[in-house]
């Protein structure tokens, strides 16, 4: 196992866990005693919200967002406000602050009002079990995973106090369609990520990165259909394109945003991307090695390579916000009850087979990447079954029409040769 | 359990699990009702925290707050409006006789246990759970299973059977 | 739905005010859950009372009006407009301006289906994005519209008996590099769009119209010819020497969305070679017979119908011998093509209602007049 070689002086940056005990004691001998809990507390919220997500929120989730969707869509993005666009996200929190947040008359105001609120806490609370580095998690608690999961399902009900309150049939759409969904997805998530923890005989997030720096590995190599459950699991909680049907523009306008304005409204929206930011921390933690980077984490700082993963993963998401379509309800339904759950089960079962196999027997650690290497050949396997199942067959499939020199009427046409539809 | 922000910790907790508790009791509006149950699961995984089961917490939360009110929520936004309000009805009476009665019996259970002081270290981990589920207590468990099973099966029966006469008259 | 495990339905606006009306269009719809059971439309928020007003207005004044009506096709809707009135005035085109007026109507279809594929894709959720590919292919015609006419959208340049302006030098070399572009632009639609896994699976066998009912409801365009209904006036009717020009009809096969996505891909395909040809052989000579100012045709009536981007646009005029028309009657191939959007809709989910909406391909300025 490799030593971390950070030292514990405070200007050591490689570990910013040491400028935090170093703030925590100074302030811990000028308060009383009692207000430890508070400030422990308030402390964390600066060192994770404050300086990590809300600067993280402005430049990669509305300004990097907007810059890089603008390109793929052949256009500038935001570039007037300031050097490049940069001053751009402020400019929009400005506006929105000065705007004046609407309440129907007959929405149940009370409900209104809180839902953003309610909507805002657990995206902080998110960030207290991520690890940033091998001492910079505000909470390492035996069970973090449970608690992201825990954590992670309670901003649907938020949405769907919104939706509900705003007394809108639209928002009322939105707010069925985002229950309906996160109850689907969460199974085949919570299944996934059960693998995972299985695997590596932890529950914990730390546990999984030193874990995954042990072997060494990374999580996605040997769990690719953890991985894939996860992304796709995640981006429906997310309401992502091609999942993003509570919110469908085209469809429902707003979904269940359709009667906010101002900050409330802008409160879901940096909200949204706080939690989409906690989802990339977390598949970098789990599934990409965390803070660790192959021994490169003793010279660089692992907060950093953490936050650049991150990045990378949250990068994705924009990718495919800018380029899928979006699905429909039930096909998104029967994909996470008819395809995903078996998958996920399936996967489930492999695992812990493995690691019977790998526990009982006292076999080296290298035996993951035999695993590993199992696990992508039976992803790649079940999804060629189903393919067979289902007769999906896209060269059959014509996508282009017939071409006639002569009008007349009807050309009737071999509906065997019209192609089978999934 | 001891140490000043635990006890200030309790207190608010119980105070808000009590308060959302009655809350749901007297609001009229069903969806405000399931908004008090879901905070009232939510302080009661509070008091799993400070018992130091963290992994019961997290489970009361997903379980409960995630999956079960969500259920229910949406149980009553499909349901029609007429029925969707908590009015009076002719079952004032005995829920009376029954809440008194439950009541009783928990005064007098919590009256006349024994409650034991022990220095035992909580152990509540989940490997220590996982493991006496699945050796002691994995008989009431697997009990607990089929139940859910045969309910779930029983659920969609009743669904099932009505689309079928359904299916029947038509044809 | 059961007796026990009922929902409760309730009457939902999709519209006037909404992202996928494409313009002031409504639908009253009646929705049990996701699923839509009745649905009404509302028209009537765009009119403008143009059939009237086009009555005391000369033959020539009335041509910026039907720059207004399709207002994303306004070169198809001049030339329709223009051979009904030729018609009725018995004056005959030179060659040259035939040969303009096609290139200008078949540059007019690709940059209508451009906005049509693109406006059809952000339908099915693809955010913004093929909007925006599309947009920036239609933006470069329009900038040769620009060019030619020295309007981008409403460009009134067709005249009676002609064109209004000879062609700017340059013009046929701006086209000739544009239409690589645009070859490739399409070859992107159908990669990203119609090979698109989740497009096939929204767009596949939504918001069927069997040919029966194409042809009962006298569907025309695109949505016809995806029934698999071989017809388009430029075949069966030729108009300003369309028959010279080498091109196919794109038939659908099952009638859905997904078709009428493909055939408008496969038009604008068409449309290019059909340009490449009347560019190769551009006649000489005049672009336009000279009309009097204040033209006066015989009384008498007439009926012209062209091939728009949407379908068969008909122009029908009737003269009293006077400066202005005694009646004037557009036959909007939207409306009619729109007819058949409760056929679509009744049964099908709130999504798939926005998809066989956007199918359609609505200009409702057309709708309303």
């Amino acid at each position: 196992m490799l030593s971390f070689l950070a030292t514990d002086h405070w200007y050591d940056l490689r570990d910013l866990a040491n400028l935090y005990r170093v703030v925590l004691e100074g302030l811990d001998h000028i308060f009383p005693t009692g207000l430890v809990y508070v400030l422990t507390a308030l402390l964390g919220f600066i060192a994770f919200f404050v300086v990590f997500v809300l600067p993280s929120q402005l430049y990669v989730g509305v300004y990097g967002e907007r810059r890089l969707i603008g390109r793929m869509q052949a256009r500038q993005g935001p570039n007037r406000v300031g050097p490049l666009g940069l001053l751009q996200p402020v400019a929009d929190a400005i506006k929105l602050l000065q705007k004046e947040a609407l309440t129907p008359r007959s929405a149940d105001r009370l409900i209104m009002w809180a839902a953003p609120v309610l909507f805002v806490a657990p995206a902080i609370l998110i960030f207290a079990v991520i690890p940033f580095g091998p001492r910079m998690v505000f909470a390492d608690i035996p069970v973090s995973l449970m608690y992201f999961l825990a954590i992670s399902s309670l901003p649907v009900i938020a949405s769907f106090m919104a939706g509900w309150s705003s007394n809108n049939k639209y928002s009322l759409f939105g707010a069925m369609r985002i229950v309906a969904m996160s109850i689907s997805y969460e199974i085949p998530l919570v299944l996934g990520l059960l693998a995972v923890s299985v695997l590596s005989g932890t529950m914990s997030l730390q546990g999984m990165v030193y874990w995954q720096q042990d072997i060494p590995t990374w999580m996605i190599l040997i769990q690719p259909i953890a991985f894939a459950v996860y992304f796709i699991g995640v981006s429906a909680e997310l309401n992502r394109t091609p999942t993003d049907i509570a919110e469908a523009e085209s469809e429902i306008v707003a979904g269940y945003l359709t009667e906010y304005s101002g900050m409330r409204w802008g409160l879901f929206y940096g909200m949204d991307i706080a939690y989409a930011l906690g989802a990339s921390a977390f598949a970098a933690t789990i599934f990409f090695g965390g803070w660790s980077l192959f021994g490169l984490e003793q010279w660089v700082p692992p907060w950093l390579i953490f936050i650049l993963k991150t990045y990378l993963f949250y990068f994705v998401f924009i990718w495919t916000r800018g380029t899928l379509p979006r699905l429909r309800i039930d096909q998104l339904m029967s994909f996470a009850w008819k395809f995903l759950l078996p998958i996920a089960l399936i996967n489930l079962l492999v695992v812990a087979v493995e690691r019977l196999i790998w526990t009982s027997n006292d076999l080296p650690d290298a035996i993951v990447w035999a695993f590993g290497a199992v696990n992508i050949v039976l992803m790649v396997g079940i999804v060629f079954i189903w393919a067979k199942v289902f007769k999906y067959d896209p060269k059959k499939r014509p996508t282009k029409p017939r071409l006639v020199n002569e009008p007349g009427g009807y050309r009737p046409v071999d509906l065997e040769q019209g192609g089978p539809s999934l | 359990m001891s140490g000043f922000g635990i006890t200030v910790a309790f207190w608010i907790l119980a105070a808000l699990t009590l308060a959302s508790a009655g809350g749901v009791m007297a609001s009229r509006n069903l969806i405000h009702a399931v908004l008090f149950l879901i905070v009232a699961f939510l302080g009661v995984s509070g008091f799993f925290i400070l018992l130091s089961a963290d992994f019961l917490a997290m489970a009361q939360i997903i379980i409960y707050v995630g999956a079960i009110s969500v259920l229910i929520l949406f149980a009553i936004v499909l349901t029609p409006r007429a029925e969707r309000d908590n009015s009076e009805t002719s079952m004032v009476l005995p829920a009376l006789l029954l809440g008194t009665t439950l009541a009783a019996v928990l005064l007098f259970v919590l009256y006349d246990a024994n409650w034991n002081v022990t220095n035992v270290e909580p152990g509540l981990s989940a490997e220590v759970l996982g493991s006496a589920l699945l050796s002691v207590w994995v008989l009431p468990f697997e009990l607990a299973s089929v139940l859910l099973t045969a309910a779930l099966v029983g659920a969609l029966m009743i669904v099932r059977r009505q689309e079928d006469e359904e299916g029947d008259s038509a044809s | 739905m059961s007796e026990i495990v009922k929902t409760e339905p309730f009457v939902m606006n999709i519209g006037p005010q909404h992202p996928s009306t494409h313009g002031v269009f409504r639908v009253k719809v009646t929705v049990d859950g996701e699923q839509i059971t009745d649905a009404e439309m509302v028209i009537g928020y765009l009119h403008r009372s143009m059939e009237k007003l086009a009555e005391e207005r000369t033959y020539t004044q009335n041509i910026p009006f039907t720059d207004r009506t399709d207002y994303l096709s306004s070169m198809s809707n001049n030339l329709g407009y223009c051979l009904a009135v030729e018609k009725l005035g018995g004056l005959s085109v030179p060659a040259r301006g035939q040969a303009i007026r096609v290139i200008m109507a078949e540059l007019q279809r690709l940059a209508s289906h451009c906005m049509g594929a693109g406006a059809f894709a952000n339908d099915t959720g693809a955010w913004q994005t093929p909007v925006m590919w599309f947009n920036r292919e239609r933006e470069r015609i329009l900038d040769i519209f620009e060019m030619t006419s020295g309007a981008r959208l409403t460009c009134n340049y067709m005249r009676i008996g002609g064109v209004a302006f000879e062609l700017r030098s340059g013009f046929e070399e701006a086209v000739r590099n544009l239409l690589p572009r645009l070859q490739q632009t399409i070859a992107d639609g159908q990669e990203l769009l119609a090979e698109n896994e989740i497009f096939i699976a929204r767009a596949r066998d939504v918001a069927v119209v069997s040919p029966e009912t194409a042809i009962g409801a006298s569907l025309t365009g695109p949505m016809l010819r995806g029934s698999g209904v071989a017809w388009d006036i430029r075949k069966a009717d030729p108009y300003s020497g369309y028959e010279k020009y080498d091109f196919q009809i794109p038939i659908g096969y099952k009638g859905d969305a997904y078709d009428r996505f493909t055939v408008r891909l496969e038009e604008m395909r068409q449309s290019i070679k059909i340009v490449e040809q009347a560019l190769d052989d551009l006649p000489g000579g005049p672009h336009s017979t000279e009309v009097p100012l204040a033209f006066r045709p015989p009384a008498g009536e007439a009926y012209a119908r062209i091939e728009s981007p949407r379908g068969e646009l008909g122009y029908y005029l009737i003269s009293d011998g006077g400066p202005s028309p005694f009646r004037f009657h557009i036959r909007p191939p939207s409306l009619i093509n729109l007819s058949v959007l409760k056929e679509m809709t009744v049964g099908a989910s709130v999504a798939d209602a926005i998809i066989a909406l956007g199918s359609v391909d609505i200009v409702v300025g057309e709708i309303d007049r």
